[in-house]
């Protein structure tokens, strides 16, 4: 469970401080797929960044399992399994490796890391690269890699930037399934996409951001109503004010 | 406390590990100092000390300027095995064109006032600026000094004086330099490669793992562990410093063995393994304030470009003492110890040297090493919590 309350973050920049999240707030719940939507520079790589405490924001508060997260950073850390925007991989070391690394990180045994990495691989479909190192991989291999590596402690919360980046049909197709199987075990999944399609096939509640601000908050049928829309596409671009968020 | 140095030694396994699987760089770091290093010292010292051989033994040919005006002086220049040609039309430009190290003249008047029993001048011509030179101008010099006594002895004793008379003070020389002091002259370049290699012998991997890390777009997602950021650092820093220690116990060796297999003449300093376990010991603190002070770098920087272009003022740092030293020699006193690269430089000559070190000196050196490392150290580690840090492109 994520609690997300009036988060406000500037940036110094040579043209003069830019604003890039105003005022954003929402709250994601165990057992359910939320999706942050929203144009490209709308500011939902930076309110994650302040979801998994490696931005603190200059006003407003995360609570993620009722734990502050600017004051327990460790603690919320250790609950969170994180898939940023950046998910360079180490090319010299094999994918297991690489997956193992976090896992020690995170101060699990290697019995359990072994273990988790077997699970992930075979939930992921990894098991053909999983010892080969990840120097030449696809951007999916890749993909697939950080993701487990986000995931090795079985963390309750699960936060993703733009998961699909990059990936082929039948990969964001598994991928699709996978955060599905998520939500089937409880627990409490983020993603943001600027993809209409993707967030409404996946998402049981979508927050859309467009210029720092939310601009809608809901189930995707109260997201309809709420714009006086049938057709979900139309709802969008009548919330996000523009065309911007349907390219795919 | 257990998941801190779980961290620590996790991260620092892990930056090994990706380290040695890149084969040729590794390689290049660790065999590359081992091989040049003692090439380079045993190279030039041979160079130095064959070049010095045949200049004091070999026959001096000597163009005078007027050897007519004084056949007794240019035979007995024969008997130093220096031999009189005929002088070149300019002398002082044949000088300038290298073409001879010296010249001697004769001035005309040389026998009138020889025959009158009084000061006859000759004259040396040469390039004080040439070092090439030192050796001939010496020798002859030497040869004209012995001359002008021998005849003046003859002169005294001619008048019945004895020639003791006019040497109120006889003057003994005794060089209490020991052995291995003397070699230690041959070998100021030493310390500066040992200060070199273990002040940035591991910068690539630092700035690697830091600035190279953020680039490839890793650093955002190590940061999101629970790991604290000042472990992560540390296991960083320690993975750089079990680096940089391994390449100099490489390069020391090297120098042990090189020093052992050389012809005597060379073997420049009494190598013991006592000796070069000290001399690893002494430069302990530089490989810590090295690797610390580099990832102080990285952590500040936005790029490796920018990162490696402190290396060029870096690696001028390390010559600074030296110079200094070289213009200005001071004695051994304690402050000395304190300051970094100086106190590298001192304590390693003393090493060579064979000179003993007192345990204040020691205590002081690894005081102030390890305080600038520490300081350092706690100045990277705010530059890594920064929020920048973790943000890359």
């Amino acid at each position: 469970m994520i609690e997300v309350h009036d988060l406000h973050k500037t940036f110094k920049a040579k043209a003069g401080p830019v604003h890039a999240v105003r005022g954003v707030g929402f709250e994601a719940r165990d057992g359910e797929i939320t999706g942050l939507l929203g144009p490209n520079g709308a500011g939902k790589t930076t309110t994650l960044r302040m979801l998994y405490t490696l931005m603190s924001p200059d006003t407003g508060s995360v609570r993620v399992d009722g734990l502050d997260a600017h004051r327990d950073a460790a603690a919320v850390r250790r609950n969170l399994g994180v898939l940023p925007d950046a998910r360079g991989v180490y090319k010299r070391l094999t994918a297991r490796e690489n997956v193992a690394y976090f896992g020690r990180l995170h101060g699990m045994d290697e019995a359990t890391i072994a273990a988790r990495i077997d699970e992930l691989a075979r939930t992921l479909g990894m098991e053909d690269f999983l010892d080969r190192r990840t120097e030449g991989f696809s951007q999916g291999q890749r993909t697939k890699t950080a993701i487990a590596r986000a995931l090795v402690h079985s963390p309750r919360n699960v936060i993703l930037d733009e998961p699909t980046n990059g990936l082929d049909v039948m990969t964001t197709r598994g991928l699709r399934g996978f955060l599905q199987e998520l939500r089937a075990q409880g627990h409490c999944v983020i993603f943001s996409s600027h993809i209409m399609q993707e967030v409404a096939a996946l998402c049981d509640r979508i927050v859309i951001i467009a210029q720092g601000e939310v601009r809608a908050n809901g189930t995707p049928d109260e997201l309809r109503a709420q714009s006086g829309e049938d057709n979900l596409e139309d709802a969008f671009v009548e919330l996000i004010g523009s065309e911007e968020g349907l390219s795919a | 406390m257990s998941l801190l140095n779980n961290t620590l030694f996790t991260v620092a396994r892990k930056e090994l590990l990706d380290l040695f699987r890149d084969r040729r760089t590794v390689m290049l770091g660790l065999l590359m100092g081992p091989i040049l290093f003692p090439l380079l010292i045993l190279g030039m010292g041979s160079m130095v000390e064959k070049r010095t051989r045949t200049q004091l033994e070999s026959t001096l040919e000597l163009p005078v300027i007027g050897a007519q005006h004084a056949p007794n002086l240019v035979s007995h220049l024969g008997t130093r095995n220096i031999k009189a040609i005929e002088p070149p039309a300019d002398p002082e430009h044949a000088l300038r064109q290298q073409l001879h190290d010296v010249v001697l003249r004769i001035p005309p008047e040389f026998p009138e006032l020889w025959r009158e029993s009084r000061m006859a001048t000759v004259e040396i011509l040469y390039d004080s600026s040439r070092q090439d030179s030192r050796i001939p101008v010496g020798r002859v010099r030497q040869a004209l000094g012995a001359y002008g006594n021998q005849v003046g002895a003859l002169r005294l004793i001619s008048r019945g004086i004895s020639p003791e008379a006019t040497k109120a003070v006889l003057v003994a020389q005794r060089d209490v330099a020991t052995p291995e002091s003397k070699r230690g002259m041959l070998l100021a370049f030493l310390p500066y490669l040992l200060i070199l290699s273990s002040f940035l012998g591991g910068a690539y991997l630092v700035i690697d793992v830091t600035a190279g890390e953020r680039e490839r777009q890793s650093l955002e997602p190590l940061l999101a562990t629970p790991a604290k950021r000042s472990t992560i650092m540390s296991g960083k820093i320690l993975a750089a410093c079990l680096f940089g220690m391994l390449s100099l116990a490489l390069i020391v060796i090297a120098f042990q063995l090189s020093f052992m297999f050389a012809p005597r003449s060379m073997q420049l300093v009494a190598v013991s393994s006592t000796m070069m376990l000290q001399v690893l010991l002494v430069l302990l603190p530089m490989v810590v304030i090295g690797s610390t002070l580099l990832t102080l770098i990285s952590a500040s920087v936005k790029s490796v470009k920018e990162a490696q272009s402190y290396m060029s003022i870096l690696m001028l740092l390390p010559i600074i003492p030296t110079v200094v030293l070289l213009v200005n020699p001071v004695k051994d006193e304690l402050w000395q110890f304190s300051v970094p690269f100086l106190a590298q430089n001192q304590m390693l000559l003393k090493l060579l040297r064979s000179e003993w070190i007192e345990p204040m000196e020691w205590l002081v050196y690894f005081g102030a090493g390890f305080g600038l490392a520490l300081v350092l150290w706690l100045m990277a580690a705010r530059l890594y919590h920064r929020e920048k840090l973790a943000i890359s492109a």
